[in-house]
């Protein structure tokens, strides 16, 4: 398996304030990777270099061997917060079809393959029935698997999402990891989540993050190396896998 | 109001006034829509205001004042284009210093123009029922260019307006849809100055469209909604203003005022009807 992302002693600063430092990893073929880490560790921002929305002070990043501008047509992306007014108007259909920008025609309106894809994807994330609703009205896990349907309409080969869950219940939370579980045999996933322990069930290998890399378990994380990442014991909250 | 559709029959100034009401709504309909879901208002009020610079010039050059408007507003809307996305924090002064420096420069260039300034009203205020064939022909060119550009790019324009960092992650250049799109609002600025002036614009920019989007449920529905609701007032104004002599551009703005008051009401004691329901 090769890697689909690369880092190499990547740091980057806001205003000389540094929020990530020295992070080399590699992100394989076909992973689910869950980072993890405290508010304000570097998480969000670690997703933003892979996608070029941010560029690093010191290092390298590519993505499919390319420069992360040219990669990112290759990459789903869901981001944390609403980058929209909820109230604008348009309907869950139109806000996935914006996802085959870049793969459609540039003249005119979405073609036929656009709209098969997109009601493909819309049946398979479970919101085929409310096509016509305004994303207005509805609830934040209908809301989250829009936005999820928006990346995969794009046929990434690599999706990412930024804390998919942190808005909804624990049942819907569920449910969208199982749904991503699926996606994840044919696709490389990468979501970042401050829940440690819920995460952990899902995904094949965690990257710890607090500006810098302080772990990469793949199978068990130590209360040490919790206590290093949080700067504080956390209780560990069991779970089976 | 019977008095203007039988003057309507007979006058042919009339008549071009009901065609221009036509035409701006087009272009004032689908901009206008733009402006309200990209909330740039103001923006919009920048370049409007800035155009008397380019009108003023060409007044004082014997040049066709119109022509200045519309070079003027090309460039004020790419330039306020340019301010918003590079210049965010000081984006209130700098659309400031462009709408009030653009009105003394062109009042500057009026008053040194020899002969009556009469135009200056009419700039200012619009000049419907002096509007001539070629205006009209204008009028249709603009909207002709400003039909054709949102529908060959309208995915594009509205993934620009809904989520900018989205579209530009799936390659969409923001910053070339965002400064075309501001042009397009500058012409169809133009457009309405001859309507009811460009002190005015704003308000036929905004409220039709405002009043569309309480009903519509996507831009392009908004957009059908807010060029009829567009002839609706500049028509309805015009006719009611013909009878009392009233003056055309002031009495269409306070007829959109009103249909936009009622529709912001008439949904909310709508919801609020179906609120009660649902709580029964």
């Amino acid at each position: 398996m090769g890697a689909v992302i690369q880092f190499e002693n990547v740091s980057f600063a806001y205003d000389k304030v540094p929020v990530v430092r020295d992070i080399t990893l590699d992100i394989h073929d076909g992973e689910f990777l869950g980072i993890i880490g405290p508010n304000a560790g570097g998480k969000s921002t670690l997703l933003k270099l892979m996608l070029g929305l941010l560029k690093p002070g010191k290092g390298h990043i590519h993505v499919l061997g390319k420069s992360p501008e040219a990669g990112r047509s290759r990459v789903g992306y869901v981001p944390q917060h609403e980058s929209f007014l909820r109230d604008f108007p348009i309907s869950v259909t139109e806000t996935v079809l914006m996802g085959r920008l870049g793969n459609t025609r540039w003249f005119g309106g979405y073609q036929q393959r656009d709209m098969e894809i997109t009601l493909k994807t819309m049946e398979d994330v479970e919101i085929g029935a409310i096509g016509k609703q305004p994303i207005g009205a509805l609830s934040g896990g209908q809301l989250q698997r829009v936005l999820i349907a928006r990346a995969l309409v794009s046929e990434p080969d690599i999706l990412l999402l930024d804390e998919p869950t942190s808005n909804i219940d624990m049942r819907v939370e569920e449910d969208i990891y199982t749904l991503l579980k699926k996606y994840n045999e044919h696709m490389t996933i990468i979501v970042v989540s401050h829940d440690i322990a819920f995460i952990s069930a899902y995904v094949d290998r965690v990257a710890c993050l607090n500006q810098t890399l302080v772990c990469h378990a793949t199978e068990e994380i130590s209360g040490e190396k919790i206590e290093e990442l949080y700067g504080a014991p956390v209780r560990m909250i069991q779970h089976v896998h | 109001m019977i008095d203007f559709f039988f003057a309507l029959l007979d006058y042919k100034f009339l008549q071009n006034a009901v065609i221009a009401c036509l035409l701006a709504s087009v272009g004032c309909g689908i901009m206008g829509s733009y402006v309200v879901v990209k909330r740039i208002g103001f923006l919009a009020g920048g370049i409007a205001h800035t155009v008397l610079a380019g009108m003023g010039i060409a007044y004082f050059l014997d040049a066709s004042p119109v022509l200045g408007a519309v070079i003027t507003a090309l460039i004020a809307g790419a330039c306020i284009g340019w301010i918003n996305l590079h210049w965010k924090q000081n984006e209130d002064i700098l659309i400031a210093a462009f709408w009030s420096v653009g009105m003394a420069v062109g009042i500057l260039f009026i008053t040194r123009t020899p002969g009556y300034s009469v135009d200056l009203m009419s700039y200012l205020f619009g000049n419907i029922l002096l509007v001539s064939s070629g205006d009209i022909v204008l009028m249709t060119v603009l909207d002709f260019v400003i039909v054709v550009t949102v529908i060959l790019f309208y995915k594009q324009f509205l993934a620009a307006t809904f989520d900018e960092e989205f579209a530009r992650l799936r390659g969409i250049n923001i910053e070339g849809f965002y400064i075309l799109l501001m042009c397009l609002v500058a012409l169809t600025v133009v457009l309405l100055i001859q309507i009811v002036g460009l002190i005015l614009v704003i308000a036929l920019l905004t409220l039709p469209a405002a009043s569309a989007a309480q009903v519509a449920g996507s831009v392009s529905r908004m957009m059908v909604v807010s060029v009829l609701l567009s002839i609706f007032v500049t028509v309805g104004g015009l006719a009611i203003s013909y009878g009392p002599d009233l003056p055309a551009g002031a009495t269409i703005v306070i007829t959109a005022g009103i249909v936009y008051a009622f529709s912001v009401m008439g949904t909310r004691l709508i919801r609020y009807r179906q609120n009660l329901g649902n709580s029964d």
